[in-house]
């Protein structure tokens, strides 16, 4: 029942006592695991020590049902984030085209519904030029060429947009 | 004495719920257990409750035992069986006491009454704190090294180790006096 080594023990006691003080709290525990020796504890009952494994063999189908259901959770879960896993991996990289904006006409209908052509084509021409710019701007945003914060150039093309609305709208 | 390989294949038989391999198990360790549980409580009864529950938590928690000394493990949970123990019989003393004004007699002491024949160690063992008792026997039946037992308690192993020296001492002197 000893079992211990009292040379790891004398080793681990000269780390923290003085090396006159090692040999005689070595003694100590020595003489007191001796003591315990010579008094040794009862042994359990042969009857304790059969219940017990009858105990063991009465639980073991339900713990090896325990078992198999945590198993198969912890595979279920497995399965189901390589599901999910798989899923984003798929939309991620097969994803149609994505609309970044649409289209609208700017020319309102009441310039194709005009009698006075000279004025209308003057217009005509300015406001053509003008979405042309916007347009060209656009595009260098869109496809990430333009060197200015990219919010703040949007909402510039917004106000110019609006302006160039009302403007046409005022004559 | 079972030895390296021979345990490792034996608790990875526990592993797969071969009733075989936990009756081994309880061959080889039920003797110590029950020395640390009969040295720590001073009663028979208490000690065959201790050990059962020991063993049915044994087969219940196999599967959380990842590797390391299976011996530390064990004994890790059968210090925490005699702990809630402990717990429990504190509070049920606590509620007598506040039901009839009295206190019960200390739990761990041993009583003739009950028929068991109390040794002179044992008498003797119950004048040490609780603590110190159980770390001496949690050190003498696990077999387990200062090292283990330290990081078992959570405490720096010089703590352990001079509260071992002062307890075997005090015992010591006791059993001589």
């Amino acid at each position: 029942m000893d079992g211990h080594e009292p040379e790891n023990l004398r080793e681990l006691l000269g780390r923290f006592f003085d090396a006159g003080q090692v040999e005689g709290r070595l003694a100590d525990f020595q003489e007191a695991e001796r003591l315990l020796r010579e008094h040794p504890a009862p042994e359990p009952d042969e009857m304790l020590i059969a219940n017990i494994k009858a105990e063991i063999a009465m639980r073991l189908p339900a713990v090896r049902v325990e078992t198999f259901r945590r198993r198969l959770w912890e595979m279920a879960g497995i399965a189901a984030a390589i599901a999910v896993l798989t899923l984003v991996g798929v939309r991620l990289f097969h994803s149609p085209a994505r609309q970044t904006g649409y289209y609208a006409s700017l020319i309102p209908t009441a310039i194709w519904e005009s009698t006075n052509i000279a004025a209308d084509d003057a217009d005509l021409v300015l406001f053509t030029t003008e979405i042309e710019q916007i347009k060209d701007e656009m595009l260098g945003l869109e496809s990430g060429l333009g060197t200015g914060d990219a919010d703040s150039s949007v909402a510039e093309l917004e106000m110019e947009l609006i302006q160039i609305s009302s403007d046409f709208w005022k004559g | 004495m079972v030895q390296g390989d021979d345990l490792a294949r034996i608790i990875a038989g526990c592993k797969g719920g071969d009733a075989q391999c936990f009756s081994r198990v309880v061959d080889m360790y039920s003797s110590r257990c029950y020395g640390y549980f009969y040295r720590s409580t001073g009663s028979k009864d208490i000690s065959d409750e201790l050990l059962s529950e020991l063993f049915v938590k044994l087969v219940e928690k196999i599967g959380s035992y990842k590797g390391g000394s299976f011996e530390s493990w064990l004994f890790r949970i059968a210090s925490n069986i005699f702990h809630d123990h402990l717990r429990s019989k504190q509070r049920r003393k606590k509620l007598l006491e506040s039901r009839q004004g009295q206190a019960e007699l200390e739990i761990t002491e041993p009583r003739q009454s009950d028929g068991e024949l109390v040794d002179r160690l044992q008498s003797q063992l119950v004048r040490l704190d609780k603590e110190t008792r159980e770390l001496i026997m949690l050190r003498y039946y696990s077999q387990l090294s200062f090292k283990e037992i330290a990081q078992m308690r959570s405490e720096p192993i010089g703590t352990t180790l001079a509260k071992m020296h002062r307890g075997l001492k005090k015992l010591r002197l006791l059993m001589e006096g």
